[in-house]
C-alpha cells in the first residue's frame, strides 16, 4: 500500500486539512493509499512513499527528503491537489 | 473541543495592521478562554518567523498554531475576522479569516478538527466567513455547510 505523508510545522493543524482532502481525491478516483500527518521536523525520517506539503515548507523538505516531495500552492483547490496527486500515481506507473 | 467554533470565540471586523498582529488578536481570544497561556502566542508568531507563512493554506485564511506543549491549557480553536485584509507573503495572500488553534497533544482533538476542517474545505466557505457581520452569522455559515 502507497503511504502518503502530509506535512505542515507541527504535524496536528494544516497537514490534517491537507490528508482530508487527498484522502477525497483518492477516493473520488478509486485510488488506495494510507495518507498520514507528519511534520517538518522529523518527516523525512519517516518511512513513505511521497512526501505532500506546502510549497514554504517544500524547499526545505526536498533537500533532506529520499521520497518525492510535491508541494500544494493551496490545499482547498481541487483541481490542484487532484492534479498532483493523480499526477504522482501515474509516474509509479 | 466540540466540532463548530463558540460563539464566545468568534470576534468579527477585528482591526490588525499586519500579520503579527492579526495573531496576536486571534490568540488574544483563546488566552481570554483561559485555553492558552500567552507564551503560546509568541511561539505562533515565532513559528511564522521561522518557517515562514505556510499557515495560509487557502486564499484567505489563516491557520494559527504552534506545536502542542503546556502552553496549552485545554484544546481550543477561535476565529477572526479582519477589517482589512493583511498579508503574509503568502500566494494564497490577502488573509481577512484567521484560525487559532491550540492543542494539547497531536491527536485527541483530530475528530472535530476534522469536521471543521471539512467546513473550510470547501472553496466558497472562507469568503461567506470574510464578510459575516456577526459571530452569529459565522455559527451559521459553519453549520450549514
Amino acid at each position: 500500500m502507497i503511504r502518503i505523508q502530509a506535512v505542515c510545522g507541527f504535524g496536528c493543524g494544516s497537514s490534517l486539512f491537507l490528508r482530508m482532502k487527498i484522502e477525497e481525491i483518492l477516493k473520488e478516483h478509486h485510488l488506495e493509499a494510507e495518507v498520514f500527518c507528519g511534520d517538518v521536523a522529523t518527516c523525512t525520517s519517516t518511512g513513505c512513499d511521497v512526501i505532500f506539503t506546502s510549497d514554504e515548507l517544500g524547499t526545505r523538505i526536498k533537500e533532506r527528503s529520499k521520497v518525492p516531495v510535491i508541494t500544494i500552492t493551496s490545499f482547498v483547490n481541487k483541481k490542484e491537489v487532484t492534479e498532483k496527486t493523480l499526477g504522482f500515481f501515474e509516474s509509479l506507473n | 473541543m466540540s466540532s463548530i467554533i463558540k460563539t464566545s470565540n468568534i470576534r468579527i471586523k477585528e482591526k490588525a495592521a499586519d500579520w503579527e498582529e492579526a495573531i496576536r488578536k486571534a490568540g488574544t481570544v483563546l488566552l481570554s478562554a483561559g485555553s492558552i497561556t500567552s507564551d503560546y502566542v509568541d511561539n505562533m508568531v515565532d513559528s511564522i518567523r521561522e518557517l515562514g507563512p505556510y499557515i495560509v493554506i487557502m486564499p484567505g485564511l489563516a491557520l494559527a498554531h504552534a506545536a502542542p506543549c503546556a502552553a496549552v491549557i485545554k484544546s481550543d480553536v477561535a476565529l477572526i475576522t479582519l477589517a482589512s485584509p493583511v498579508y503574509f507573503g503568502s500566494a494564497n495572500d490577502p488573509v481577512s479569516v484567521v484560525l487559532c488553534l491550540g492543542c494539547t497533544d497531536r491527536t485527541s482533538h483530530l475528530e472535530s478538527l476534522s469536521a471543521l476542517a471539512r467546513m473550510l474545505l470547501l472553496e466558497t466557505t472562507v469568503a461567506d466567513l470574510a464578510g459575516a457581520s456577526s459571530a452569529e452569522e459565522v455559527t451559521q455559515i459553519l453549520l450549514s455547510t
